[in-house]
């Protein structure tokens, strides 16, 4: 009898649950589900007939959909995204009471490319990808027939992000592919002074307590660096300074190589595309980090100990000199690190260094669209809303919910300007501001909409900076011998990739290992015949085609 | 297995297949235990196999294996023409080399070690203490050897301290250190793990041989050489066999955690060349063809390995 009766249950329960699959199937991404209600008729009705609670921002008209519906993104999330599930951030909240969207968002807890290589080869997508390589693998995806193309959803419904493209023209090349589809969209930073990164800091302190003018050229960095290494400017009596640290040979070259005329990968030399180790300029490079390292000035475990942790230790311990890092996850945030610990500690920006030919320039800058941001699935059954609330993230009151939060939350307007609440500049609850703010928001340098640089500007003056350091760069931004985000056609990138993964073994390998005096650095050009042999120019050429094609187009 | 043969005599006239048929019935319960390992195999190791078949086209996901255009051996070319295949063929190979003729017959020698302690509560205590480090997270295990390899690290700070250097060696920086570090720790990790199935081959073996051995007048190292040894043989051969096997399966994720550009001359081994080759660029049909080399390879040895056992020893895989 017992027998017979859990039979009957597990088929009531089979059967219940079978139903519920089916229904949930059918709806498809349209599943109110079991959390929201379904809207009361009158209400679809009202907005139906007279348009009554509907609202247009920008030209978008709100709520984008009108029974509510459910897309699917995929996230890296944690890390600077920070946080488990962005429906719990309060600017994705009022999005979805706006838009009436809910974003069912799928997480990894890496950002790994393995993570989203992986996904994209399943086959199955979420309705909006987020992907920090879509500036270089946008057109591979495209052409796998994995994104939608979505040139022509822009034009016809995305008034916000369109009008920022009239008004910015230089990003439609950005986010072209060669065969002229746009698969994504991008992070933007529409002002100059806003597309620096990172930038050569300095110990002020140490400088000062030596009585050393800041460093202007190579030379003076090298001096410089030697006075940190035989003067104890920490003045606890042993030489265990480390001038100069950093996380990776890439770091460094960003320093130094530019004042050498290339750089440590592609760049642009009187509109011929150029590689820099292959460049016989690069023997110079090689032979001035030779000596750093030889002198021991530029950290002799750099290869090994390259975790951000470690690098913040020495500088915390009061061991490092110089780094070539962030405004606000190095400078900013070593000074709150450091404050009340050490009566003297300071870090100045330093411009960047003069070479011995007068090359001059700051080569760590992004273009004004970024290679990460949002791409959608050709399988999305709903291409249309997709787009429309992609179009939301760039229009006004979208930039301020994801670069402030939500009004009265994370901040006040005063006098029509956005301003952070106090809570959110100065945390109580152990937090720095940043974190706290990314409690409320995504942050507008990390998602597809338009960055806005009060966000950076508050924070920084909440930290005690006045000044902007990334101003100080402004003037050394060479557009024109950057390599800009190209994309490269199937047969191109054929012919590339396979070659650049052995060329970059040999560089990486051959670099380091001139540098820690292991092979002679006077037969540089040895090396570059090497590479030659490697198929270099073959590389080149399509880079070159490319980055024609990208100028045709901007 | 007497019971099926006397059924099947009984009934051989009943038609070609009705006996084993017949005995499939009377066997039912054994066979229903054949059941899940022989449906593992189908569906883990060779229904996968018709994936195989992307190493000859351009595969794209969104198209499908079947669909995806063929390009034959273009993939094995891609790998064969890289500037650094005999290098890498040749670090995969070392790798594995040093790791068998040093860890392999290390762990036969530990397990007979331990079968010789009398003591049984110092044996266990080794025992357990030899097997922990295999189940130490990788992370944790890299973690630790670039922790004690760092200039300032445990082994340097002993080596100064004893005197035999006068500088901090930079073992993860230099190359020619690289093989060491990788089979020292891999060593120490599988030491106590390897030696258990020894342990259970040594406690296979008939104790009236060691009594007829002592009554004949042998002593430890006698019995060892005449009794335990030829004892263990056979399993020792069988898996040397199968170690054999898998030479050019130098696994990425070791690696890939303690190398640097200024030690892949040493450290690069097929695996994480095709980590950031295949895995890293979504290139699953160059991936998936170098991973077809290898299993050639590998199961051309594994059959050397066998006929020359077979020739030598009685002990072989078939």
């Amino acid at each position: 009898m017992t027998k017979r009766k859990w039979l009957v249950q597990t088929a009531v329960v089979l059967t219940a649950s079978m139903m519920l699959g089916a229904c949930s199937g059918n709806n498809g991404t349209n599943g109110g589900n079991t959390n929201t209600p379904p809207p009361a008729a009158g209400e679809g009705n009202t907005s139906e007939s007279g348009g009554e609670g509907t609202r247009s921002v920008g030209g978008l008209t709100l709520p984008i959909a009108q029974d509510k519906l459910e897309l699917t993104l995929w996230s890296p999330s944690g890390g600077n995204f920070r946080g488990t599930d962005f429906n719990e951030k309060h600017s994705f909240q009022k999005m979805e009471e706006n838009t009436n969207i809910h974003i069912a968002f799928q997480h990894t807890t890496e950002a790994s490319a393995e993570a989203f290589n992986l996904m994209m080869s399943s086959g199955q997508l979420t309705d909006i990808i987020y992907s920090d390589v879509w500036g270089t693998e946008a057109t591979k995806y495209g052409n796998w027939g994995a994104l939608l193309p979505l040139e022509d959803l822009l034009a016809e419904h995305a008034p916000n992000f369109s009008k920022i493209l009239d008004e910015n023209p230089d990003i439609r090349g950005q986010i072209t592919s060669p065969e002229g589809h746009i698969y994504y969209l991008p992070n933007l930073a529409l002002a100059s002074e806003d597309l620096t990164q990172m930038f050569p800091q300095i110990r002020q302190d140490w400088l000062d307590k030596l009585e050393l003018p800041m460093p202007e050229t190579t030379d003076d960095w090298y001096e410089t660096l030697k006075a940190f290494r035989e003067q104890d400017p920490n003045g606890n009596g042993s030489q265990d300074e480390i001038p100069l640290v950093t996380v990776s040979l890439e770091n460094i070259m960003f320093l130094f190589a530019p004042a050498f005329g290339v750089e440590y990968g592609f760049f642009v030399d009187n509109g011929e595309v150029k590689y820099g180790p292959a460049d016989p300029r690069f023997q110079e490079v090689v032979s001035y980090l030779r000596k750093l390292y030889d002198e021991r000035l530029l950290d002799p475990n750099y290869l090994v100990d390259n975790t951000f942790q470690s690098l913040t230790e020495k500088v915390t311990t009061d061991k490092a000199g110089a780094w070539f890092g962030w405004s606000g996850s190095y400078m900013g945030n070593f000074t709150t690190l450091m404050e009340g610990k050490h009566e003297t500690f300071k870090i100045s920006p330093v411009l960047p260094p003069k070479g011995p030919n007068g090359d001059q320039r700051h080569a760590s800058f992004r273009w004004q669209a970024a290679a990460h941001g949002l791409a959608v699935s050709s399988q999305t059954p709903n291409p249309v809303e997709v787009v429309k609330w992609l179009d939301y993230q760039y229009s006004e009151e979208g930039i301020l919910l994801n670069n402030f939060g939500v009004e009265d939350i994370s901040y006040e307007l005063v006098d029509g300007e956005p301003v952070y609440k106090e809570e959110v500049t100065h945390p109580s609850n152990g937090l720095t501001n940043t974190q706290e703010l990314l409690n409320h928001t995504i942050g507008g340098g990390s998602w597809a909409t338009v960055a806005d640089p009060r966000y950076a500007e508050q924070i920084r003056i909440a930290n005690g900076q006045t000044e902007n350091p990334l101003e100080l760069y402004s003037d050394f931004l060479d557009f024109d011998a950057k390599m800009p985000p190209v994309q490269f056609t199937t047969e191109e990138s054929d012919i590339t990739v396979p070659l650049m993964a052995d060329i970059q073994t040999f560089v990486a390998e051959t670099v380091n290992a001139m540098i820690m005096g292991r092979g002679a650095v006077e037969d540089y050009a040895s090396v570059i015949t090497q590479m030659e042999q490697m198929g270099i120019n073959q590389v080149l050429e399509q880079y070159q085609a490319a980055y024609e094609r990208f100028k045709s187009q901007s | 297995m007497a019971l099926p043969s006397k059924t099947a005599s009984r009934t051989r006239s009943a038609g070609k297949f009705s006996p084993l048929l017949r005995r499939m019935v009377a066997n039912r319960y054994l066979y229903l235990m054949l059941l899940p390992p022989i449906l593992f195999f189908l569906i883990f190791e060779y229904k996968p196999m018709y994936g195989a078949l992307i190493a000859f086209k351009q595969f794209n996901p969104y198209l499908g294996i079947e669909n995806s255009p063929w390009i034959g051996f273009r993939n094995f070319e891609k790998f064969f023409e890289s500037y650094y295949f005999w290098r890498l063929l040749k670090n995969t190979f070392l790798m594995s080399f040093y790791s068998l003729i040093i860890i392999f017959p290390a762990s036969v020698a530990f397990a007979l070690l331990l079968n010789e302690l009398r003591v049984k509560k110092f044996k266990s205590a080794i025992q357990t203490i030899s097997y922990l480090p295999h189940f130490i997270s990788l992370i944790v295990i890299c973690g630790m050897i670039i922790d004690f390899t760092k200039p300032g690290g445990i082994i340097n700070s002993l080596l100064l301290w004893i005197g035999i250097v006068n500088e901090p060696i930079q073992f993860l920086i230099l190359p020619e250190w690289f093989r060491s570090i990788y089979v020292g720790s891999g060593l120490w990790q599988s030491l106590g793990w390897n030696s258990i199935i020894y342990l259970a081959a040594l406690s296979g073996i008939n104790p009236s041989l060691y009594e007829a051995a002592v009554i004949d007048g042998a002593g430890r190292w006698k019995q060892l050489l005449n009794v335990t040894l030829p004892g263990i043989l056979p399993t020792v051969l069988i898996l040397l066999i199968l170690n054999v096997g898998t030479l050019l399966n130098v696994g990425w994720d070791k690696i890939i955690l303690l190398y640097n550009p200024s030690t892949y001359i040493t450290a690069d081994v097929i695996s994480t060349f095709v980590y950031r080759r295949g895995v890293m660029e979504a290139d699953y049909s160059f991936t998936a063809a170098v991973g077809l080399f290898n299993s050639v390879i590998n199961f051309t040895l594994l059959v050397i390995a066998n006929r020359i056992s077979r020739k030598t020893t009685d002990s072989s895989l078939w």
